[in-house]
């Protein structure tokens, strides 16, 4: 069957005229203004979804992803919902400031999150303060961000490399002995958190037999090994992250050396020791966050409301960033009753997580005068074999606060400029 | 110090076999079908992941000889339905699709198996020094050199002896005039693209064993293939191992006394080769252009 369509022009002026009438309608009437209270806030987030650091930034989302689920079911902010809008960084500080102009400027984001890696969190840090939004740092460590590179409006959740270094260092030397050979990668975080350990490691009276500085993406550690095991030291210290880390252990467990030398690390993560065979999963470390923590009120229920959301996978320590970074904008936004960038970073100043954010069992709190969380450390030994469920991989010794693992405000090096 | 250097060149030839297996199979595809394989690294790490998902059901052997055959049927539908179109054209087309390829490998391994990486175990007795001295020779290293030499030798053989060898050898040489005595060039080339991705397949079950399994470890190990090739000289598959080799022992010792240049040094290797012999070590003249 055949249609005829019988096509009636619509003339030129015609169409302009309208146009000129529906943009003036915007503009003049007041019926189609819709209410603020209709609109929802939003929030940036930016992390490496595609690169070596997918997997954490995976999961620092699943934990922001809950948190926003949490507070617009309990009304939102200031009455309105909350709506995340996500960015991948690519690993590249480039497209993460890019990224972040985005979500300022065209978005209108009103808080940013990000970003795993050190060096795009300095970056886009440099852009949220310029356009003067509350920002916090979820997952990247260098000391920099709290420390001489600090901005009034940027706080951070995860640990520096000094709070890492100086949660472990004590324990290896008392138990390991007093001459460490290191691993390290060849990038700012590496540098900060071997020179933290080494600080420590001479402040105790030890003393360094090496310290081998690995190009990011080193798959063969075979070389360094054989110098490292000829340097014969107390304690190997391993301080690559992510698929270096797994590399390396790897093959630290296939040459046998964890059988001579003790192998050991400071920042450790339970995404990485699922990666790796049971044999490679050796040593004393340090989680920034751990999900089994009995009796600490709200972990359980976390974990469960977790599981339930990541196809049957528990938080690890980036879930629980992710989860924190959203929930302390809700927080203070709803305490302090605006979303005014100034003084909602102003009231973060010292300002303490309840318990059902903290999820840990000592005080949880922002530090006024530079802006760093001071959370747990949880010191203790990887599992070769799971305790139990699959995924309890690690032995958790001792939880030491913040604030003891931090050094004092006046020695970070931040000074923090308030806008006038 | 010289039982340090002595540990660094052993060492290194272990690692360049690896680097061997991998550019063989480029070195394949590049020849016949002037395709420079992008995604060379993305099937490596189909070849693993595919490894990891058979090993509870096949046991480490049976994914060891499983997962090649299945990456290679991948990679022959890949040929088949999008490499094969670009054949005639610029290879700009080509490198762009298969440029283009490599990212979706990544992602599609990121969104089957997620971001984060998987433990591939290989048999409790192969991960083991072989002696107290030598603790950096491991069982399984020993055996990624076996396989190396095996695959390496089975594929001279099949390339001298068999007819599809010798044709796949001629038409690197001359492929009009292969084409031109009636020989069907579009199967020949399909045959070829699915041995070079065989032995990507298999590099990738190796390097499980060896490295953590991850979507983005494919990218890692693809330059110093492409390093290997043109320090041995593009167009011939004897060049293509011993520049493999030469490029493990280089950055094996470079790494005793300079680690931070032990990434560099291959590339100021390649561009050494490059300013005194244009052609790489064993190339012909005249292959490039």
């Amino acid at each position: 069957m055949s249609e005829v369509v019988i096509r009636t022009p619509v003339p030129r002026r015609t169409i302009l005229k309208a146009g000129l009438a529906i943009g003036a309608m915007q503009v003049a009437s007041p019926f189609v203004v819709k209410s603020l209270a209709d609109e929802p806030i939003k929030i940036g987030m930016i992390d490496p979804f595609t690169g070596v650091y997918a997997g954490v930034a995976q999961n620092e989302l699943i934990g922001a992803k809950f948190a926003v689920e949490q507070v617009n079911a309990k009304g939102g902010v200031l009455g309105r919902q909350i709506e995340l809008l996500v960015e991948d960084s690519a690993n590249d500080v480039g497209t993460g400031v890019q990224k972040a102009r985005k979500l300022i400027e065209r978005d209108g984001v009103q808080f940013l999150i990000g970003d795993v890696n050190s060096g795009i969190a300095l970056a886009i840090a440099q852009v949220s303060h310029e356009k003067k939004v509350l920002h916090v740092v979820s997952g990247g460590h260098t000391d920099g961000i709290t420390g001489k590179d600090c901005h009034w409006n940027v706080y951070r959740v995860c640990n520096t490399t000094k709070m890492e270094a100086n949660s472990v260092a004590e324990l290896l030397f008392n138990k390991y002995g007093k001459k460490w050979h290191f691993i390290t990668p060849d990038y700012a975080f590496g540098h900060t958190l071997q020179e933290a350990a080494e600080a420590d490691l001479k402040k105790y009276g030890g003393a360094i037999t090496g310290n081998e500085l690995t190009p990011l993406g080193t798959t063969d550690f075979s070389a360094y090994l054989i110098k490292a095991r000829a340097a014969n030291p107390d304690v190997l210290l391993v301080l690559p992250q992510g698929l270096d880390m797994v590399n390396c252990l790897k093959q630290i467990a296939q040459f046998g050396i964890d059988k001579q030398i003790h192998v050991a690390g400071l920042q450790q993560e339970l995404e990485s020791l699922e990666a790796m065979p049971p044999e490679a999963r050796v040593g004393i470390w340090m989680f920034e966050w751990y999900w089994k923590q009995p009796g600490v009120p709200g972990v359980e229920k976390f974990v469960a409301d977790i599981r339930a959301r990541s196809g049957g996978k528990v938080p690890t320590a980036r879930t629980w960033f992710g989860y924190t970074s959203v929930m302390t904008y809700a927080l203070i936004a709803n305490r302090e009753k605006t979303l005014d960038a100034v003084k909602l970073a102003r009231a973060l100043g010292d300002f303490e997580l309840p318990d059902d954010v903290k999820l840990q069992p000592n005080k949880c709190y922002y530090r006024k005068g530079d802006h760093q969380l001071m959370t747990s450390a949880f010191v203790g030994q990887a599992l070769t074999k799971p305790a139990g469920d699959p995924e309890d991989l690690f032995q958790v010794d001792s939880i030491v606060p913040g604030d003891k693992t931090s050094p004092p405000e006046n020695e970070t090096g931040c000074t923090l400029q308030w806008p006038a | 110090m010289t039982q340090l250097l002595v540990f660094n060149i052993t060492n290194g030839l272990i690692i360049g076999a690896f680097y061997v297996l991998m550019a063989i199979g480029l070195s394949l595809i590049l020849n016949l079908s002037n395709v420079i394989n992008f995604a060379h690294g993305g099937f490596l790490v189909v070849g693993g992941y595919i490894a990891y998902t058979l090993e509870p059901y096949l046991g480490f052997w049976g994914a060891l000889i499983a997962s090649p055959f299945l990456t290679a049927i991948i990679g022959l539908a890949v040929e088949s339905f999008l490499i094969s179109r670009v054949y005639s054209r610029d290879p700009l087309y080509s490198l762009l699709l298969t440029f283009g390829l490599a990212f979706i490998l990544e992602d599609g391994t990121r969104s089957i198996w997620g971001a984060n990486g998987k433990p591939f175990t290989v048999p409790a007795f192969l991960s083991q020094p072989l002696s107290n001295e030598f603790f950096f020779i491991t069982g399984y290293r020993l055996f990624m050199v076996a396989v190396v030499t095996i695959a390496v030798a089975l594929l001279f053989i099949l390339l001298r002896f068999t007819r599809a060898g010798i044709r796949i050898r001629a038409g690197t040489l001359d492929l009009e005039t292969v084409s031109a005595v009636g020989i069907n060039v579009r199967a020949l080339r399909s045959l070829n693209f699915a041995v070079g991705i065989f032995l990507a397949g298999l590099s990738g079950v190796l390097a499980g064993g060896q490295l953590g399994l991850e979507p983005t470890m494919g990218a890692g190990l693809l330059m110093p293939s492409f390093v290997a090739i043109i320090v041995g000289g593009v167009g011939s598959l004897a060049g293509t191992l011993v520049g493999g080799l030469l490029i493990g022992v280089a950055s094996g010792v470079t790494a005793v006394f300079f680690p931070a240049a032990s990434e560099a040094v291959i590339y100021v290797l390649m561009a050494v080769v490059l300013l005194v012999r244009p052609r790489g070590l064993f190339g012909e003249e005249g292959m490039l252009t």
